[in-house]
C-alpha cells in the first residue's frame, strides 16, 4: 500500500522545484505558502525527524551493539551481529522463504494483472469486477488467515472438498509444517493481486482508444492489442509496480501471524524475514536480541534502498533506448 | 492456420481468462458470504458441518463483545485510527500545501527528505520503538503528567510512520490544484492561515480524502507495531486481539466467537469500502499521475 509514488515522482518532484526557483528571481510577490512556509512545514519535518528518522538511525547504532533491552548491559561488538546473520540458518530459511514470496508469489500476482489488463478493459461488468478483486487488499490480513485457517483444517472444508470429488489423494494437514507455507504464498498472491489489477489497470484507462480500433482493423487478435499497444504503453506503471511489490513483499509479516497465531512460534518453514526479525524482539520467545534484530533490520533498509536504486537505474536506460 | 490463431486470440484465450477472473470474484464473494454466515452460527455445528446453515445464532457475538474483550479492542481501534490519521492529515495537509506552493530553494530537498522516508521498513524502527516508547512512558510517569498510556505512543508512532507517504502524495496533488483561488483570497487580504483553511482545504477536498481514507485502512488493519508496543491485552487493538484469540482456539473451539471476532474487525473496512471504494482505486495513482 505504502510508496505508489516513491519512485516516480521523486525526480518529478525535483523538477518542479527546480522550474519554480526562477519565477522567485523575476520578483514575484510571495504568496501565502511563501509566509507560511515554516509554520506550515515545520511541525511534519519535526514529527518526520524525530519520530521516524532519528529512530531508525538509532536502530543503525543499535545493530553494532549486544543488548537486551533497558535494564540489561549494553556492549559493544562491531560487526558481530551482520556476521551472524549471514551465518545464522534460521535466518537463511526465513530469508529463502522471503525470496519465494518475492518471486514465486510476484508471477502470480503478476500473472493474474496481465490476465485482468489483457481483457477487463472491455469485459462487461467490469467496475464490479475490479471493486471485487480488490476488496481483499483492504482486508487485515489476521481475518484473512483466520478464515482460511479454519477452512484447511485437517477436518476443515477443503479437505472435505476433496474427499467429496474423490480426489481422497490429496487431502493433506494444510497447515502443517511442510504445508503451510504453499499455503502462505497462495493467501500472499489473493490477498495482493487486487492492488496490482487496480494500479495496473488505471494506466490502461489511459491508454487512447482509437490505438485499439485501428488495431482492431489492422486484424489483430485481443491478445496481439495486449503485446503490441496494452504492454508496451504500460511500461511506465509495470515497473512502478514491480518497485512496490518487491519492497512490500519484502517485508511480508501479517499473513505469516494470520496463519500460524502468536501463541509461541511460529514454525521455521513458515517464517518469512519481517517474521524472523520480529522474534528477536519478543521476550515470549527468548531473550531478547535486540542488537542482533536491529542488524537485521538494517540489511533489510540497506537491501530494500540497493533494489530501488537497481530498478530506476534500470527503467531509465530502458527509457532512453525507446527514445 | 490463421483462422485457428484468431480464435485461439481472440475468443478462446481471452474467454478462458475472463472465466479465471469470474472464479476470482466469485471465490472472494463466496468467502465474504461464508464468513459472515458463519458468525451467525453456534460453535459445534460449525465445526461439524463448516458449509450447513442453521438458525440466526448471535451468541458468538455476545460472547466474543463480552468474554473476548472485543467491545474494548474495538474502541482501542476506533480511537487510535482517528488519532492517528487526525494527527497525520493535521500535519501532513499544511505542509504539503507549503511544500507545494511555495518558492522557497529548499522546498524541493524537503520533499525528497519526506519522500526517502518511503524507502524505509517499519523493521528499521521496530526495535527503536520498542525502547523508546519505554523510556518514553517512563519519563512522562516520572516527570511530566505522573501517568502514560501506550496506546498514546502507538498514535506516536502510527503518524511519524505515515507522514512520508502523506505529505509526498499530498504535495503532488496540491501542485495539481489552479493558483487562482489563492491568489484571490490573498488579494482580498486573508492570512495564511484562512487561506488554508477557507480556500485551499475545501478544494483540495477529494485528496484529502482519499488519503486519509488509506491511512484508516492501513492503521485500522495494522498488527506488528501494536504487538511491538502494547503489551497489556486491554489496551490492544483488534488485529492483536483475533490473532490471539484463534491462537487459544485450539483449547476453547469458540468457533462461533472467532468468526464474529473477524466479522468485527472486517465490518468497518468494508463499509469504508462501499462508500469510499471507488474514489480509493481512482486515487491509488493520485502521487503518480499528478
Amino acid at each position: 500500500m505504502l510508496s505508489p509514488t516513491a519512485e516516480r515522482t521523486a525526480p518529478v518532484a525535483d523538477r518542479a522545484g527546480a522550474a519554480t526557483r526562477p519565477a522567485r528571481r523575476r520578483g514575484t510577490s510571495e504568496g501565502p505558502a511563501d509566509r507560511a512556509y515554516r509554520r506550515f512545514m515545520f511541525p511534519a519535518a519535526l514529527v518526520y525527524t524525530a519520530g521516524f528518522v532519528l529512530p531508525s538511525v538509532y536502530g543503525v547504532v543499535l545493530s553494532f551493539m549486544k543488548w537486551s533491552g533497558p535494564g540489561t548491559e549494553q556492549k559493544w561488538v562491531g560487526w558481530h551481529n551482520y556476521v551472524r546473520v549471514f551465518r545464522d540458518d534460521t535466518v537463511r530459511q526465513a530469508f529463502g522463504n522471503t525470496l519465494v514470496i518475492v518471486v514465486v508469489g510476484g508471477a502470480g500476482v503478476f500473472a493474474l494483472a496481465f490476465c485482468a489488463m489483457a481483457v477487463l478493459r472491455e469485459m462487461r461488468g467490469r467496475a464490479f469486477v475490479r471493486a471485487a478483486v480488490y476488496l481483499p487488499s483492504i482486508i487485515s490480513m489476521i481475518a484473512i488467515g483466520t478464515s482460511l485457517g479454519f477452512l484447511l483444517n485437517p477436518d476443515g472444508v477443503v479437505n472435505r472438498l476433496l474427499r467429496f470429488v474423490g480426489l481422497h489423494t490429496l487431502e493433506r494437514s494444510w497447515l502443517e509444517p511442510q504445508h503451510i507455507f504453499g499455503c502462505i504464498v497462495l493467501g500472499v498472491i489473493w490477498m495482493t493481486s487486487g492492488t496490482y489489477i487496480v494500479l495496473l489497470m488505471t494506466s490502461v484507462d489511459g491508454i487512447p482508444q482509437h490505438l485499439y480500433e485501428e488495431a482492431k482493423l489492422t486484424g489483430l487478435t485481443r491478445l496481439q492489442q495486449f503485446r503490441h499497444i496494452t504492454f508496451p504503453l504500460s511500461r511506465d506503471m509495470i515497473s512502478i509496480a514491480a518497485v512496490l511489490w518487491t519492497v512490500n513483499s519484502l517485508r511480508t509479516f501479517d499473513i505469516v501471524i494470520g496463519f500460524t497465531g502468536t501463541a509461541g512460534t511460529p514454525t521455521p518453514e513458515a517464517r518469512t524475514y519481517a517474521v524472523q526479525q520480529w522474534m528477536t524482539t519478543n521476550s515470549q520467545v527468548g531473550i531478547p536480541e535486540l542488537g542482533y534484530g536491529s542488524a537485521m533490520a538494517t540489511l533489510l533498509t540497506v537491501l530494500t534502498i540497493v533494489l530501488l536504486v537497481l530498478v530506476r537505474r534500470m527503467s531509465r536506460s530502458e527509457r532512453l533506448e525507446i527514445s | 492456420m490463421r483462422t485457428v490463431g484468431r480464435y485461439f486470440g481472440d475468443i478462446a484465450i481471452p474467454r478462458a481468462i475472463k472465466a479465471v477472473l469470474w472464479v476470482f470474484v466469485a471465490f472472494n464473494l463466496v468467502i465474504l458470504g461464508w464468513t459472515l454466515l458463519s458468525s451467525f452460527r453456534g460453535s459445534r455445528s460449525l465445526w461439524t458441518d463448516p458449509l450447513g446453515a442453521d438458525g440466526l445464532n448471535v451468541g458468538g457475538y455476545a460472547r466474543a463483545w463480552h468474554a473476548g474483550d472485543f467491545a474494548g479492542m474495538a474502541l482501542n481501534s476506533a480511537l487510535t485510527t482517528a488519532a492517528s490519521v487526525a494527527g497525520i492529515m493535521a500535519l501532513s495537509a499544511p505542509a504539503a500545501y507549503a511544500l507545494a506552493r511555495s518558492r522557497r530553494r529548499s522546498a524541493a530537498p524537503v520533499v525528497t527528505y519526506f519522500a526517502a522516508g518511503l524507502a524505509l521498513p517499519v523493521q528499521a524502527v521496530l526495535i527503536p520503538y520498542q525502547t523508546l516508547s519505554i523510556k518514553l512512558s517512563q519519563f512522562m510517569v516520572d516527570w511530566v503528567t505522573g501517568w502514560w498510556d501506550a496506546r498514546i505512543s502507538l498514535v506516536i508512532c502510527n503518524v511519524a510512520l505515515s507522514l512520508p507517504f502523506a505529505v509526498f502524495v499530498l504535495t503532488g496533488y496540491f501542485r495539481s490544484l489552479p493558483t487562482e483561488l489563492e491568489e484571490a483570497a490573498a488579494l482580498d487580504g486573508a492570512g495564511s492561515l484562512r487561506t488554508f483553511l477557507q480556500v485551499m482545504v475545501p478544494v483540495a477536498r477529494p485528496g484529502l480524502t482519499i488519503v486519509a481514507v488509506l491511512n484508516v485502512i492501513g492503521i485500522w488493519n495494522e498488527l506488528l507495531l501494536v504487538m511491538v508496543l502494547i503489551d497489556d491485552p486491554k489496551k490492544q487493538t483488534l488485529p492483536a486481539g483475533l490473532s490471539q484469540l484463534s491462537s487459544t482456539m485450539q483449547y476453547t473451539s469458540d468457533w462461533g466467537g472467532l468468526f464474529a471476532g473477524v466479522v468485527i474487525l472486517v465490518a468497518p473496512m468494508i463499509l469504508l469500502f462501499f462508500w469510499f471504494g471507488r474514489k480509493i482505486m481512482d486515487g491509488m495513482t493520485l502521487g503518480i499521475s499528478k
